[in-house]
């Protein structure tokens, strides 16, 4: 009896928490939230391996690039429906308004996390310099002024391609396209 | 009677005033630069800069700047112009000369002023070498005949001539000498943090004439261009909210902050399309500066 009402008390908290979490939203504005948390932890789960803090795992890399694979794509898009409330919400209206834009991102994160999965056997690359991965191809890597002065950045190489590359430079792709969607899309949670 | 030519004399003389400042030249021409610019560190600069961020539109998928996307700002909508060297929409017939008067002094080259949301004041210790490798990269990139859209500016923020009062009244030197017995990497930071990559255009909060307030140097601001806000930065606040050194390099690289959320709104811009570039060195550089820790 006792240990039922500490896990009914568990239970509650724990509702209560996730609730305060996500600030009462509901519906499908709380399943995003809940996709975007796992998404988060995901990342957050392979940045210690990717910084070189932690022993690399490439069975964790790709698990967890499954994770937000899976949450990514259509399944993200559909989490967006025109008519939902967007009460509650941490989404800007630019996200309907430039709803083709968002879809390529979601899609280009579906690839690339598809990449990164691939690229998890890769390990890291070791030490490139500062800028390397992030140029695009490593063929641009502190050489090429066009893409230092703003050219092509290869954001939307193929999986297979992303496949060939270490996995920390597809991890930073999978990192940047995040942060691409929630420059316009996102307001600040507080 | 008396009051009327009080009046008219304060009329008079306001009028008088007011041609004193539309005439009053701000600036002054830089002594020539002939030194051989390196594209290389120029481009690097443009990225530390933020010329390539602010002057793309990244969104529409603008080529690399020939004009960014709009900013809206409570004085009106601003249109970062066209800085490819396309000769009737761009920089084309500029000298460096006035390539350095614009970026340091924020005058173009016909003396008008710039609005603040070019954030000259911070370019200002940019050195004859730097601006000959800006220039140079400049020389690069293809050009683009299509210039920006004008500002749209309504009265009285249209009139640049009150720039020039602006500018008398709230044009801070950026603090870029190095400070001793401080290490390398913090005078570093220091150059990048206080001038070049001009943290404190968005991390410190602007007064009603859209000034920055200088004795909240770093603490954040609520009223950024598109309703966008920014946290403070300073050493205290960034200690209280778990960053260290480390993880504030690698946010600066990835974008990607200590509890795996990424940045988004003009951090997440700043990251991708600036600091993201940078050496690891620079990054190390300007987290130590932030945080105000030894080399």
């Amino acid at each position: 009896m006792k240990i039922h009402t500490i896990l009914a008390a568990a239970t509650a908290a724990a509702i209560a928490t996730t609730a305060i979490a996500h600030e009462g939203a509901t519906g499908i504005v709380l399943e995003r939230m809940k996709a975007m948390s796992a998404m988060r932890e995901a990342v957050k789960e392979m940045t210690p391996m990717m910084r070189g803090q932690v022993q690399y795992d490439a069975d964790a890399v790709r698990a967890a690039a499954q994770t937000i694979e899976s949450h990514a794509g259509q399944a993200m898009i559909e989490l967006f429906p025109e008519d939902a409330s967007r009460e509650k919400s941490y989404a800007k209206d630019a996200l309907w308004q430039d709803f083709d834009r968002f879809a390529d991102l979601a899609m280009q994160l579906e690839t690339q996390t598809r990449g990164l999965a691939l690229a998890a056997a890769n390990g890291l690359g070791g030490d490139q310099g500062g800028s390397g991965g992030m140029m695009g191809t490593s063929s641009m890597m502190g050489q090429d002024t066009s893409a230092m002065m703003g050219g092509a950045s290869g954001d939307t190489l193929s999986a297979e391609a992303l496949a060939d590359m270490p996995a920390d430079a597809v991890f930073e792709k999978v990192s940047q396209t995040c942060s691409a969607c929630h420059t316009p899309y996102r307001t600040k949670p507080e | 009677m008396r009051v009327l030519t009080l009046v008219s004399a304060a009329a008079g003389l306001a009028a008088l005033g007011l041609v004193a400042v539309i005439a009053w030249p701000v600036g002054s021409v830089p002594a020539p630069i002939e030194l051989t610019g390196d594209s290389q560190r120029g481009a690097y600069l443009a990225r530390a800069g933020g010329c390539i961020a602010c002057h793309t539109n990244w969104d529409e998928g603008g080529p690399p700047l020939a004009g960014g996307a709009p900013l809206e700002t409570r004085f009106g909508t601003f249109h970062p112009p066209n800085l490819t060297m396309s000769a009737s929409a761009g920089m084309g017939n500029w000298t460096i000369t006035q390539f350095a008067r614009a970026v340091r002094q924020g005058v173009s080259p016909d003396g008008a002023s710039y609005y603040p949301t070019f954030p000259y004041a911070f370019y200002a210790n940019l050195t004859d070498q730097d601006i000959a490798d800006l220039w140079a990269a400049f020389q690069t990139v293809p050009a683009v005949d299509t210039p920006a859209p004008d500002n749209e500016v309504p009265f009285p923020f249209d009139q640049r001539w009150g720039l020039k009062l602006w500018r008398a009244a709230f044009l801070p030197a950026p603090r870029t000498e190095p400070v001793e017995g401080k290490s390398d990497p913090w005078n570093q930071g220091r150059w990048l943090v206080e001038g070049v990559t001009h943290c404190g255009a968005c991390h410190t909060p602007r007064n009603i004439a859209g000034a920055r307030v200088m004795a909240q140097k770093f603490t954040g601001a609520d009223a950024l261009p598109g309703q966008d806000k920014s946290p403070a930065i300073t050493p205290d606040a960034l200690a209280e909210n778990g960053w260290t050194r480390d993880d504030l390099a690698y946010a600066l690289q990835s974008g990607i902050m200590p509890n795996g959320d990424t940045f988004g709104g003009g951090m997440g811009e700043v990251v991708r399309h600036g600091t993201s570039f940078l050496t690891d060195a620079d990054r190390r550089a300007i987290a130590t500066y932030l945080l105000d820790e030894d080399g």
